[in-house]
C-alpha cells in the first residue's frame, strides 16, 4: 500500500514537472500561483498545523522576500540568488526577533498579534525610500515562465519534504507534542519557546522564498501587493480545507481551492475572492478538521459526518 | 502651543469614534467570546446603510442612527442564530477563521452591490465648525463625538443597570446561570450579537460623516477595533474609551510630529507592544 | 541516606492566597515519599513548584545539591525530574506509543536524537506499565485506567530521578489501585525517587516509606506513615476540630 501511494506521488510530480512542455501559456501561469499559494500554505502548516500557532500574518515574510529581492536587484543590482537569500536572512531576523514575544501569547491573541503585524508592515515599508516607498520597485524583466513554474515547483517538493521531514524528527515531534499540550511537553523536556520560534523562523523561509520567486516573475512589487493581507485567509483556508497537521493536506487544499476559484473568477474577478469567503464559512461549518478527515470518515458516516461537525460544536 | 491643543482636540474627537468602533467588538469578544474578524466588515454596511438613508430618503444621518441600529441589529442577529452559533462550542480557531472568512464574503458583496466608488455622508451643515478660543470643532466631528459618548456611556449602564444587560453578563460567566434568568441562551446569544453589530453599524454611520466609505475599510477598521479594545482591555467595559482616547491622541500627535503615514505604524506597534507586556490593556489587571 | 531533592522554605502566593506556605522537607534517595491533605491542601501547587510550571514566591529548591532557581521546567527535566498530571491530558492525536516517545525523546540528558530508537524505549516502558498491547491506539481511546498508566510510562520514558506522581490512583477501583502500587514498587526498585500526591489514604499508607501531611499550604506532619495517620492534627484537619 504504501509502495503504491510513493508511487503516485512520484507519477503525480513527473506530471507537473511536464506542464510548461504541454500546457498552454494560461496554464504555466495558473501552475506558478497555485504552486507558490501551496508552498504558502506548506509553511503555515509548520507554524499553524504543526505547531499549532495558528498565525494570521505569514503575509509579513512573503512581503520581506519580495523586498529582500525586489531591493537586491532594483537598488544593489545583485543576482536573484543573492536577493531570495537576503529575503530569507530578513524573514529569519524578523521571526526570531518578534517571534519570541508574540509566541508568548496564547490562541487568539497570538492571531490578533501576527495580523496587526502585518498591517503594521505594510505601513511601515510604505515609508521606507529603500523600498521605492508608496511607489514600489520594478524589476528587470525574466521572460522564462517555464523558468518560474520549476523553480516554484521545487520549493514545493523543499516544502513538502520538510514536513515529511518533521513527522518522523525528533523536532517535528516536539511541535506536535507543543500544539497538543504545551505545558505537558516542557515538563517532558521541550526547549518550548526554542522550538516555536524555529518553527516560525522555518515557516517565513518558505514564504519569503515564496515571495522572491513571485516578485522576480510579476517584476513590480508595491507594499499593498507584497503584504497583501488576503494571502492569510488564502493559506490558511488551503492548509485547513485539505488538512492542517499533515504532509499533502495543504497541497491537495491549494491545489483544489486554487482550481475551483479559477473556474469561478473568469466572468468577475471580485467572484474569486467571495468564493474564497464562502468556501471558508462552509469549510469551518461542515468541515473544520479538513479534507482529510472527511475523507476518512465520510466513508464510514457518509452524509452524516456533517451533521455530525455541526452537532457537536452548535450552541 | 495652540497647534498642540488643537491636535489633542482633534485627537479627542477621533477618539471618541474610535470608543463606538470598538465598543460592539468588546461586548461581543468579552460576553460571547467570539472574536470577530468581521467587525470591521459590519462597520463598512452601517456606513452604506446610513449614506442609502441619506441619499435616497434624506434621513439626517445623525436622526437616522436608530433606523441603521434596527437594520444591523436585524442582520447581526440573523448571523448569530443562523451561522455562528453553529460553531459557538467549536475551538476558538474556528471562530477566527469563519469571521475571517465572513469579512471576505461582506468585502466582496458590497463590492458587488455598491461599486468600489468612494462615498461621503455630506450633510449640509458637516463643513460647519464651532470656535471656541483657540481651537476648532469641526460640528460632524463633534456630534459623532457627543453620540459616542453617550453610546459608549449608556452601554456601560445598560450592561449594569437592565435585566438584559445583566442576563448578558451572566451569560458572559455561565451558559447554565442565562438559563435562570430565562432566556433562552440561542436567542440571548444573537441577541448580544445583534446589540454589537448595532453599535458597529451606528459607528459605520458617524464615521460616514467624517471619511469616505468604500468596501474595503472594513480590514482596517477591524484591525484598528482589536487595537482599541486590547489597549483599553476587555475586562471594563468603559476600557473602549481608555482605548479610543489614548489611540486617537496618540495617531493625531504622531501625523504631527512623525508623519501622517506614520499613525498606523504607531497604533499597531502599540497593539503589539500591549500584547507583549500587558495583555490585559490599560484598565485590565495586571498579567 | 541522601536527600535527592530538597524543599526549603518554600512559599507561593497568587494574588493575596497562599498556595504553600513555608514548607520545608527532603525527598530521600530511593524513597517513596507520600504527601497527603485535604483538598486546596496545596498538593498540586507543590508538585508544579517542583517540575518548574510555577515558580516560589520565596524559598528555594534543591535537586541534588544544586539550586533549581532560574532552571526552567524543560531544563528539570533534562536533569531528571518527570511527572504526572492530576488530569491527564495524553497527547490526543498522537498514537499510545508516540505519547511515550516523545519522553524518551526529550527526557534526561536531552533523550534521544533518533524517533526509532525512541519507539524502542516507549515500547520498554510500556509493557513496565502494563499497556504493551495497546501501542498503536490512539492516546484518546484509552479509558481512565489505561490513562494513568500512559501518564506514567510518559513520565518513566524520560529516565528520571525523581517521579513526581499526582493522585495517579484517582476514580480507579481497588484491583486497580492495588496494581498501580505494584508498578509503582518497580519503578522504585529500579532506583527512582518517588513522591506520591494520594487522596486514598488506605493504598498510599502501604505504598510509601514516609508520609507528608499538608493543610492549608502548611506542612502539619512527617514521618512514619502510621504515626502521621494517629496524630491528632492531622485527624482534625480531615474531619474538622471536634467540639468538646
Amino acid at each position: 500500500m504504501k509502495a503504491l501511494r510513493i508511487a503516485l506521488v512520484f507519477v503525480a510530480l513527473a506530471v507537473l514537472a511536464a506542464v510548461p512542455w504541454f500546457g498552454s501559456d494560461v496554464l504555466i501561469q495558473f501552475g506558478i500561483n497555485a504552486l507558490l499559494l501551496a508552498v504558502l500554505a506548506q509553511g503555515w502548516n509548520i507554524i499553524g498545523g504543526y505547531t499549532g500557532y495558528a498565525s494570521f500574518g505569514n503575509s509579513v515574510f512573503y512581503g520581506l522576500g519580495s523586498y529582500g529581492v525586489g531591493i537586491a536587484m532594483v537598488q544593489w543590482q545583485l543576482p536573484f540568488g543573492v536577493g531570495l537569500a537576503f529575503g530569507v536572512a530578513l524573514a529569519v531576523v524578523f521571526a526570531v526577533l518578534l517571534g519570541v514575544p508574540v509566541l508568548r501569547l496564547r490562541g487568539h491573541y497570538f492571531a490578533i498579534a501576527t495580523l496587526a503585524l502585518a498591517q503594521v508592515m505594510t505601513a511601515i515599508v510604505s515609508n521606507v525610500k529603500l523600498a521605492g516607498q508608496n511607489i514600489g520597485l520594478v524589476l528587470p524583466p525574466l521572460n522564462n515562465d517555464r523558468l518560474f513554474y520549476e523553480l516554484s515547483l521545487g520549493l514545493l517538493v523543499l516544502a513538502t519534504l520538510t514536513i515529511f521531514w518533521l513527522t518522523r524528527s525528533r523536532f517535528g515531534f516536539g511541535l506536535i507534542a507543543i500544539r497538543e499540550n504545551e505545558e505537558g511537553a516542557a515538563v517532558m523536556g521541550v526547549n518550548t519557546t526554542l522550538y516555536k520560534t524555529l518553527a516560525f523562523a522555518l515557516s517565513g523561509v518558505f514564504s519569503a522564498l515564496a515571495g522572491g520567486i513571485h516578485a522576480y516573475w510579476v517584476t513590480f512589487i508595491d507594499p499593498e501587493s507584497a503584504f497583501d493581507i488576503s494571502l492569510n485567509v488564502k493559506m490558511i483556508i488551503m492548509a485547513v480545507f485539505g488538512g492542517p497537521g499533515t504532509v499533502l493536506g495543504p497541497v491537495v487544499g491549494a491545489f483544489s481551492l486554487s482550481a475551483i476559484s479559477e473556474l469561478l473568477s473568469s466572468e468577475i474577478t471580485s467572484l474569486a475572492g467571495l468564493f474564497f469567503g464562502v468556501v471558508v464559512v462552509a469549510a469551518v461549518v461542515l468541515m473544520p478538521r479538513g479534507l482529510a478527515d472527511m475523507l476518512r470518515r465520510f466513508r464510514k458516516m457518509g452524509w452524516r459526518y456533517f451533521a455530525e461537525n455541526i452537532r457537536t460544536h452548535r450552541l | 502651543m495652540d497647534l498642540l491643543g488643537q491636535i489633542l482636540i482633534n485627537g479627542i474627537l477621533l477618539g471618541g469614534l474610535y470608543a463606538v468602533m470598538a465598543l460592539g467588538l468588546a461586548l461581543v469578544w468579552g460576553v460571547l467570546n467570539i472574536v470577530n474578524l468581521a467587525h470591521g466588515a459590519f462597520i463598512m454596511l452601517g456606513a452604506y446603510v446610513s449614506w442609502y438613508l441619506y441619499t435616497y430618503a434624506g434621513i439626517d444621518p445623525f436622526l437616522g442612527l436608530p433606523i441603521t441600529a434596527v437594520v444591523m441589529f436585524a442582520i447581526g442577529y440573523g448571523v448569530q442564530r443562523g451561522l455562528l452559533n453553529l460553531i459557538v462550542r467549536a475551538p476558538m480557531f474556528n471562530t477566527l477563521l469563519i469571521t475571517f472568512g465572513l469579512e471576505v464574503v461582506l468585502t466582496y458583496l458590497a463590492q458587488l452591490a455598491f461599486s468600489a466608488d468612494f462615498r461621503t455622508i455630506n450633510p449640509s451643515y458637516a463643513g460647519n465648525s464651532i470656535v471656541l478660543g483657540p481651537v476648532v470643532l469641526p460640528l460632524a466631528r463633534l456630534l459623532a463625538f457627543g453620540v459616542a459618548i453617550v453610546l459608549t456611556v449608556g452601554m456601560w449602564l445598560f450592561l449594569l443597570h437592565t435585566k438584559l444587560g445583566r442576563a448578558i453578563r451572566a451569560t458572559a460567566q455561565n451558559l447554565v446561570a442565562a438559563r435562570l434568568y430565562g432566556v433562552e441562551p440561542r436567542h440571548l446569544y444573537a441577541m448580544t450579537f445583534g446589540i454589537g453589530i448595532a453599535l458597529a453599524g451606528m459607528a459605520g454611520g458617524l464615521y460616514g460623516t467624517v471619511s469616505q466609505i468604500n468596501p474595503y475599510i472594513g480590514a482596517a477598521l477591524t484591525a484598528k477595533s482589536f487595537a482599541i479594545s486590547i489597549i483599553g482591555g476587555l475586562d471594563n467595559p468603559l476600557g473602549v474609551i481608555v482605548g479610543g482616547l489614548f489611540l486617537g491622541i496618540l495617531e493625531s500627535l504622531t501625523a504631527l510630529y512623525v508623519g501622517p503615514t506614520y499613525a498606523d505604524v504607531a497604533s499597531f506597534g502599540v497593539l503589539v507592544l500591549v500584547l507583549i507586556v500587558r495583555p490585559n490593556g490599560l484598565l485590565g489587571k495586571a498579567a | 541516606m541522601t536527600a535527592i531533592l530538597e524543599i526549603q522554605h518554600v512559599t507561593r502566593r497568587f494574588s493575596g492566597l497562599i498556595a504553600v506556605d513555608d514548607v520545608n522537607f527532603a525527598l530521600r534517595r530511593g524513597e517513596i515519599l507520600g504527601v497527603i491533605g485535604p483538598n486546596g491542601a496545596g498538593k498540586t501547587t507543590l508538585i508544579s513548584l517542583i517540575s518548574g510550571t510555577l515558580t516560589p514566591s520565596s524559598g528555594d529548591i534543591l535537586f541534588e545539591g544544586r539550586s533549581l532557581a532560574r532552571v526552567p521546567a524543560y531544563r528539570r527535566a533534562r536533569l531528571g525530574i518527570g511527572r504526572t498530571f492530576q488530569i491527564m491530558r495524553p497527547f490526543p492525536g498522537l498514537s499510545v506509543l508516540d505519547n511515550v516517545a516523545v519522553g524518551a525523546l526529550f527526557g534526561r540528558g536531552g533523550g534521544q536524537a533518533q524517533l526509532a530508537q525512541a519507539r524502542e524505549q516507549a515500547r520498554a516502558q510500556l509493557d513496565f506499565v502494563g499497556l504493551g498491547g495497546n501501542v498503536d491506539q490512539r492516546a484518546d481511546e484509552l479509558g481512565g485506567p489505561g490513562r494513568k498508566r500512559l501518564e506514567l510510562a510518559k513520565a518513566l520514558a524520560m529516565q528520571p530521578k525523581v517521579l513526581l506522581c499526582d493522585e495517579v490512583m484517582a476514580g480507579l477501583n481497588l484491583v486497580e489501585i492495588e496494581e498501580v502500587i505494584e508498578v509503582i514498587r518497580k519503578v522504585r526498585d529500579e532506583g527512582i525517587s518517588i513522591l506520591v500526591i494520594e487522596h486514598v489514604i488506605k493504598a498510599i499508607k502501604s505504598l510509601s516509606d514516609r508520609l507528608l501531611v499538608l493543610h492549608h499550604g502548611e506542612k502539619i506532619a512527617e514521618g512514619e506513615p502510621s504515626s502521621v495517620l494517629a496524630n491528632q492534627t492531622v485527624i482534625e484537619a480531615y474531619l474538622g476540630k471536634r467540639r468538646a
